[in-house]
């Protein structure tokens, strides 16, 4: 059953991700995004990480989709008529896949197969709140600090970038 | 978790510890207190009191240099501090302060918002200070990020000006993608790092004392191999090494100027700063690192000096230039995986860097006219004669970066390939010196436009006269951060042993 479910998400998660890059809409990609994270909290839940899997759907998807659906739509983007390859982008993809190829044989060769663990002998250390909380306010609690910094700055910074001062041009 | 559990983990936290990058922090926070409550007529003197407090908390750190937590890790090892920690600290906060000045003159000429670049680059150099000490990839990133936030920001901060803009939306998609490798290569290090089916993983694996021993228990593990290289090249995007070095010209021109200077100053330094310490991480895989890092460091000193020679805006030229320097750096890098002494050869390259960079940066602040980004060498026509002393700061900071003799420049270039010397690295040193080499043909065009009069058409009479570059009258705090980077600059090229033995890098 668990192998059967893992398929299915692992094959919405990258198709979905397909979808996403050669959508001509942005709307389109926007939402083949969408189910894309739903995809990949999918697979959270089979890794029983619940918590990552609930925050994936909530903030990913509840928040940052919506906002680029709004920034999207707000700007009124067009597909435009532009050609999906150019002749240089169908060389250059040929050249990194063949380079890709090479590389992972060669690593392959030299290194050898994957090893793999025990499904339960892994702790699941997102699985719930309470021990993901315990870890930012004791051990990780310098990090959880510099990030309020970080959306400080983050702040300071939109608004230099985008409120209207007095004698200050914009550029059009 | 019991309380008493609780106060276990937190008692590993050592806020002293930590006391400057705090003072930063609040400093910062403390200039956005003032501009809500000083009386808008009073506002000029916020930046002057960054930069007092910068000077107050450099005081206070090189009189608690040696602390007794060199050597320890603190906040449950999420930090490590170390002797180069402490030096690279005191780079960051030196270059805060030179970079706060630079912006006090360079802002006067704009109708921007004044107070927030200045916490900004607080922030900034907090998070480099925090970055310097990292021994965790979730201290590192995080740090890592704020830094590059805080960049996005001031490189698009003159948004009047269409081509920062420009750079800001570059840097922006560029750094997001260098993130997104490094992020990529830390989940796989992660991943097969925590793997109870190997030996050696560790429940804590994003640490990297565990990380290391886990490398050494795997020589020959796949996924650890792949996401060592996609963590080099994330740290490869930052310090601008080739063939991850597209964003440099365009960022460095757009970027306003105290702001090009910060980045090449001090965003660099910070990703050497990883790269020392992902480098001993990773020594259980040195053949790979070595090679990854060998290839490069020949790749980046050849193209940024080449790119370079052609160069005649002197924003991309000292972009381009310090490309070449990334890539005399990494051979120090590499020099330090097995001669001990590289390290403080890295250090004194780097602060050797600082000062003729702060001196080039400051001039060029002053001679910039009301478009930042186009500041051409014909703008440096007569420079010496009409500003004596910006075009001896000129010589003196030029000559440093270069590397002639006796300046400070030299002195670091001669203690990092005397390191690569010793190491063994002949073809890495040929190239190197044959990227010194080069590089004196552009310095010395640049020196040659300041000292050297240039051919005019004749002008006749009834023609109006060509109009002359732009100059400023240069501020006392700016010309005493110009005349002590300059005097520094030809001292540490005489004196360096005694005060490399002092900051512990022997």
């Amino acid at each position: 059953m668990a192998d059967i479910l893992f398929h299915l998400f692992a094959f919405l998660t990258i198709g979905s991700s397909v979808a996403v890059v050669y959508n001509h809409n942005a709307v389109n990609s926007a939402l083949a995004f969408l189910v894309g994270l739903i995809g990949v909290s999918g697979l959270f839940v089979l890794l029983d990480s619940f918590l990552l899997a609930v925050l994936m759907v909530l903030v990913y998807a509840g928040a940052v989709v919506a906002l680029f659906l709004f920034i999207i739509m707000l700007l009124d983007m067009q597909g435009g008529e532009r050609k999906p390859f150019s002749k240089a982008t169908a060389v250059a993809a040929l050249i990194g896949a063949a380079l890709l190829t090479v590389c992972t044989m060669t690593l392959i060769r030299k290194f050898g197969g994957l090893e793999t663990a025990e499904m339960g002998s892994i702790l699941p250390v997102g699985a719930n709140l309470k021990h993901y909380a315990d870890l930012l306010f004791t051990t990780y609690l310098l990090p959880v600090q510099v990030v309020g910094f970080l959306l400080l700055i983050a702040m300071l910074g939109v608004i230099v970038l985008s409120k209207k001062f007095a004698g200050l041009e914009d550029v059009k | 978790m019991p309380t008493e559990l609780l106060q276990q983990a937190a008692a590993d936290n050592h806020w002293a510890a930590i006391g400057p990058e705090l003072m930063v922090g609040c400093l910062a926070l403390l200039l956005l207190v003032l501009e809500i409550v000083l009386p808008k007529a009073r506002h000029e003197i916020i930046p002057s009191v960054a930069v007092v407090g910068l000077l107050g908390i450099i005081t206070g750190f090189v009189i608690n240099y040696h602390t007794a937590f060199v050597g320890q890790t603190t906040f449950n090892g999420l930090l490590r501090h170390s002797g180069t920690g402490q030096f690279l600290r005191l780079f960051f906060l030196l270059a805060a302060t030179g970079v706060s000045v630079l912006g006090i003159v360079a802002l006067k000429r704009q109708k921007m918002p004044k107070v927030e670049f200045f916490a900004i680059t607080l922030v900034v150099s907090g998070a480099m200070m925090l970055l310097a000490q990292a021994n965790n990839f979730v201290m590192l990133f995080v740090a890592l990020e704020t830094v590059t936030v805080g960049f996005y920001i001031l490189v698009s901060y003159t948004r009047t000006n269409p081509l920062s803009l420009e750079a800001g939306l570059k840097y922006l998609i560029m750094g997001a993608l260098s993130s997104g490798i490094l992020l990529f290569g830390i989940a796989l290090l992660y991943g097969v790092a925590g793997n109870p089916a190997l030996t050696a993983a560790s429940a804590d694996s994003m640490n990297f004392d565990a990380l290391r021993v886990f490398l050494y228990a795997n020589p020959d593990n796949i996924i650890a191999a792949v996401g060592i290289v996609l963590v080099l090249s994330g740290v490869a995007f930052k310090v601008g090494a080739v063939p991850f070095q597209i964003w440099i010209p365009d960022v460095y021109q757009g970027a306003p100027t105290p702001v090009t200077a910060f980045l090449a100053i001090a965003s660099k330094a910070a990703g050497f700063a990883i790269l020392l310490t992902l480098v001993t991480v990773f020594d259980g895989y040195q053949s790979l690192v070595v090679g990854v890092l060998t290839v490069m460091a020949i790749a980046t000193i050849l193209f940024g000096n080449l790119a370079a020679l052609t160069q005649h805006n002197v924003k991309r030229l000292i972009g381009l230039s310090g490309v070449s320097h990334a890539g005399y750096l990494l051979v120090g890098v590499i020099a330090a995986i097995h001669v001990p002494f590289a390290v403080g050869a890295i250090c004194f390259y780097l602060f050797a860097y600082l000062l003729g960079s702060l001196a080039v940066f400051g001039v060029m602040t002053h001679v910039s006219g009301d478009d930042d980004a186009d500041q051409d060498m014909d703008h440096y026509a007569d420079l010496a004669k009409t500003h004596p002393f910006l075009g001896v700061v000129l010589a003196v900071g030029l000559g440093s970066l270069a590397g002639i003799p006796p300046l400070a420049g030299f002195m670091g270039k001669l203690l990092v390939f005397l390191a690569a010397f010793e190491a063994g690295l002949y073809a890495l040193l040929g190239v190197a010196i044959l990227g010194v080499v080069i590089s004196i043909y552009y310095y010395f065009g640049w020196i040659k436009a300041a000292f050297f009069p240039q051919w005019r058409p004749p002008v006749f009479e009834g023609d109006d006269p060509l109009p002359e570059p732009p100059r400023q009258v240069v501020s006392t705090p700016a010309g005493i951060l110009l005349a002590t980077a300059a005097l520094a600059s030809v001292l540490l090229g005489f004196y360096q042993g005694p005060l490399g033995a002092w900051l512990g890098l022997g």
